[in-house]
């Protein structure tokens, strides 16, 4: 739908909010335009296009929220959704309710990086593409086919429009591109993954992609699993942001104050080491989730949410705010235009340390160093902290690394993973991702293995 | 939906390039969800789903146009989009489509839609009110509700033109105990393709709640799982999850079909110990994972995987069918018009065998016994899988000993099918939400108690 036809159904839906008694009433609509390309042994293997999107009702009787939500924007999609709202505000018992937010006075300004990507064809984004798949398999001769290669882009605009007249638009546009080799020597199998994100399509550098894809499965080729014990462990910065995005929920002070979080009442208190600062930046530049606004329309603003350890604040929306007697964090999220407002981070991150993984492992001497979790759905519970996960990595002997490991679990608990982190690495990279986390050595683990 | 002239019309502009077979799929999806949270109904969603897929192919290649504008001139612009990525194919010749309702075995009773969402939120209320009696360490219940009823229409070049409704109902209730220092917690997530009748028959919201609030206090009380390698006996139901992750990824054509599983090209051999039968069963009436139609229209099916130990049998979906010069076996799947659907599991079992359960752990030496499991995850390449323990026992000398927490369990497909030297007699099966490449779908996971003779045992 274009804008003028949007700008009239939104117009159109909240002028009958209105006359059908809702107090007060906010439209929040999404819409995607996308472009992927896979390719498996050289031929196009998929190929998509899509322009879709949604647009979601909440509003207020009698003080209480309701919601609903559509992506038909036909003749019975105002009547259902004002119908929606309403049957599920008389539904609502929360103690605290949402409301309708009029809006800040001002809101920061996003330097928005500047994207070239309307102007690639989609012949051009296949040439990339069979760039990467080549650069993946020439590496090596063990290297001859992919789990797949891909390369997408996408832009997006989101619209948060209420009865107060606050109108919000924010645009984005995005590229992704990953490789995910395999490697065969003999009777043994190994995959790497590699993936690259940014606004330009220059910032995919496909010699580098397939190329680092190939040598990440190589690397683990003849991996075997260390004998089960405890071990000094340093998390790689895929594995730690991995686990810093799972547990990501238990800074969010709507889970505190559900007793789903073991962080409700701990501002001020030390729950991390010295060596941890965790960022939640909605206005670093080229973050991919940079927002001048939260899902409800507050301004959004930079925070430490632990400073040197010390728990400095959770993440809020208004509700979860006015509930504690505090500002909001700016921090209610939208997970897509259907659905309650929530609570979570944007850009979230622990602030990098100064010396590289290189230094880390140098000190640790020996230990294990891990690149790779996976199960974080089923292997780690966000509510007790308790994680065991398949884990891949390679053994640290005399501050070097050594031979791969793969076939083992680390297992752990993420609140007390916080305190036993003694140093964080300078190497941090989102790639494409909003929650991240440079590598750290995370102390001693347990590692169940052979 | 749409006239079959309209989809025709929009067949014809997709293959107009050069397309050897071109596919419409036409979605209006009504959900409904309730979530209450801590005895408080805390949000009621309704959400109406709405778009189309034009699909094309040109011999193995695939494109995949999607959109929500659904009149005349949004599916003309999705196909002449999918049009435009072909080149030089050899095309096809229209054949007249041929209108029909799928067969649908099992009656809907009570459409989620008849039923208001008053009467929905009491069983919610039920069930957070036998979660909560179980023990004062309970400090939270979620309990959520989820009815959806998807009306899609499939239409293709080979003369399809199938219409379908598919009803579904869950409830999922997830228990937190605490002490005060340390949380833990304990689900249960019932659901059937029925309507809101679910209630009468197979799913009491009280029984929900007990169970996931005596989950989640054993395991506050449970030391952790030790680690290492050990036999390890899996419960029924959602046990399964065991197949589902270490084989049944593996045998859908979206891995086998570029050589990319360990199961390639393997038919008829022994993959599994004898004792191992394995079947994906689209067909049973009202179960969560069974269908009437695919996702691209082909009538469900029964399959056998694995027969006495030994593969029979792939999950195959048109496209895979192309690459691996296989027929489709009806098991085209996909969340919803968002996605081009491929290769999936339906309702995936281990099928009754001739065990004692209690045998399995009297013999079982020292091990676990995890009574109800988690989700999982696999890398088809390799093989790769792990999954969590939500409930596990720890077994000394044939007898459970205790309760332990935070296990999860590692290996590889091929190696854990063949070290199951025990399946038991009674096979049930379990609800869970698979996600792959064409999203997240409704499948059944089941099997009878089995022992796998050792199995890295992943805890603290």
């Amino acid at each position: 739908m274009d804008r003028v036809q949007m700008d009239s159904f939104i117009d159109r839906l909240l002028a009958a909010a209105k006359e059908a008694g809702l107090e007060t009433a906010e439209v929040y609509y999404t819409e995607a335009e996308a472009f992927s390309v896979g390719l498996m042994k050289g031929e196009v293997d998929s190929y998509e296009v899509s322009t879709s999107g949604g647009l979601g009702l909440r509003g207020t009787v009698d003080g209480r929220m309701g919601y609903a939500a559509t992506e038909a924007y036909d003749e019975d999609a105002i009547a259902q959704l004002i119908e929606g709202v309403k049957e599920s505000a008389a539904l609502n018992e929360a103690q605290e309710q949402d409301t309708i937010f009029a809006g800040d006075a001002v809101y920061p300004e996003i330097g928005k990086p500047e994207s070239d990507l309307a102007a690639w064809s989609a012949e051009k984004k296949i040439a990339l593409a069979h760039e990467i798949e080549q650069a993946a398999l020439s590496r090596d001769s063990r290297v001859s086919q992919t789990q797949g290669v891909s390369v997408s882009t996408s832009r997006g605009v989101r619209i948060l429009r209420n009865s107060y007249g606050l109108n919000l638009r924010r645009e984005g546009e995005v590229c992704v591109a990953y490789a995910s080799p395999i490697a065969r020597e003999g009777e043994d199998t190994s995959t790497g993954f590699k993936i690259a994100a940014g606004y330009r399509l220059g910032d995919v550098k496909p010699a580098e992609l397939g190329a680092g894809a190939a040598d990440d499965a190589l690397a683990m080729l003849h991996a075997k699993p260390v004998p089960s014990g405890d071990y000094r462990v340093i998390l790689r910065r895929e594995a730690m942001g991995d686990l810093l995005a799972t547990f990501s929920g238990v800074f969010s002070a709507e889970n505190a104050q559900q007793k789903l979080s073991l962080l409700a009442g701990r501002e001020g208190e030390k729950i991390a080491s010295d060596a941890v600062t965790l960022m939640d930046d909605p206005l670093l530049p080229g973050g991919f989730a940079s927002t001048p606004f939260d899902g409800e329309g507050s301004a959004s603003r930079t925070k430490a949410v632990i400073d040197a350890g010390t728990l400095t604040t959770l993440l809020h929306s208004r509700k979860t705010a006015k509930k504690q007697g505090v500002e909001t964090t700016g921090n209610a999220l939208r997970a897509g235009y259907a659905g309650a407002v929530r609570v979570g981070p944007t850009n979230f991150f622990i602030r990098p340390g100064e010396k590289t993984l290189e230094q880390l492992m140098a000190e640790m001497g020996d230990g294990l160093v891990i690149t790779d979790v996976s199960g974080l759905h089923a292997g780690a519970n966000p509510i007790s902290g308790d994680f065991s996960l398949l884990s891949k990595g390679f053994v640290i002997r005399d501050g070097k690394q050594a031979e791969p490991v793969e076939q083992v679990t680390v297992a752990g608990n993420f609140y007390a993973l916080l305190k036993s982190i003694r140093a964080v690495a300078d190497d941090l990279r989102f790639d494409g991702r909003s929650i991240a986390s440079p590598s750290v050595d995370a102390g001693v683990m347990k590692v169940s293995g052979k | 939906m749409i006239h079959p002239s309209l989809a025709q019309e929009v067949l014809a502009k997709a293959t107009a390039t050069g397309g050897d077979f071109a596919e419409i799929f036409l979605e209006d999806s009504r959900s409904h969800s309730l979530l209450l949270k801590s005895g408080h109904m805390d949000s009621v969603n309704s959400l109406r789903s709405h778009g189309a897929g034009v699909r094309v192919f040109n011999g193995t290649s695939a494109v995949y146009v999607y959109t929500n504008d659904t009149s005349r001139e949004g599916l003309i612009a999705c196909a002449q989009k999918a049009a435009a990525a072909v080149t030089e194919g050899k095309g096809c010749a229209p054949i007249p489509l041929n209108p029909s309702d799928a067969r649908r075995p099992e009656e809907i009773r009570v459409l989620p839609g008849d039923v208001t969402a008053a009467r929905k939120a009491e069983k919610l209320r039920a069930a957070d009110a036998a979660a909560r009696a179980v023990s004062g360490e309970i400090v939270q219940v979620n309990a959520r509700y989820s009815d959806t009823v998807q009306d899609v229409l499939i239409a293709n070049t080979e003369g399809t033109f199938v219409t379908d409704r598919r009803v579904y109902t869950r409830l999922a209730c997830t228990a937190v105990a605490s002490d005060g220092t340390e949380n833990q917690s304990g689900s249960t997530n019932p659901g059937a393709s029925m309507g809101f009748e679910l209630f009468d028959s197979r799913v009491d919201p009280e029984a929900c709640g007990k169970l996931a609030a005596n989950q989640a206090v054993t395991m506050l009380h449970a030391p952790v799982c030790p680690a290492g390698v050990y036999p390890v006996v899996i419960d029924n139901g959602f046990g399964g999850v065991i197949f589902h992750e270490a084989c049944g990824h593996s045998l859908e054509a979206t891995s086998v079909a570029y050589g990319i599983s360990e199961f390639s090209g393997r038919l008829g051999e022994m993959i599994a110990a004898p004792c191992v039968t394995a079947i994906d069963d689209g067909t049973i009436p009202n179960e969560w994972g069974s269908e009437h139609v695919d996702d691209e229209g082909m009538p469900t099916t029964r399959l056998v995987l694995i027969e006495n130990g030994k593969l029979v049998g792939y999950m195959i979906d048109k496209l895979g069918g192309r690459r691996m010069g296989m027929a489709p076996t009806g098991s085209g799947r996909r969340e919803s018009y968002q996605w081009a659907p491929t290769s999936r599991m339906r309702n995936t079992y281990i099928a009754a065998g001739k065990d004692d359960e209690a045998e399995m752990i009297a013999t079982m030496g020292e091990g676990l016994y995890a009574k109800a499991m988690g989700g999982g995850s696999v890398n088809p390449a390799t093989g790769e899988f792990n999954f969590a323990v939500n409930e596990g026992y720890w077994v000394k000398d044939g007898k459970i000993v205790h309760p332990v927490r935070g296990a999860s369990l590692i290996g590889r497909g091929s190696e854990v099918l063949l070290r199951i030297d025990r399946v038991g007699r009674d096979m049930r099966m379990a609800q869970g939400m698979c996600g792959s490449m064409s999203g997240s779908i409704p499948v059944n996971v089941g099997q009878p108690m089995i022992r796998v003779s050792s199995l890295t045992v992943g805890g603290r």
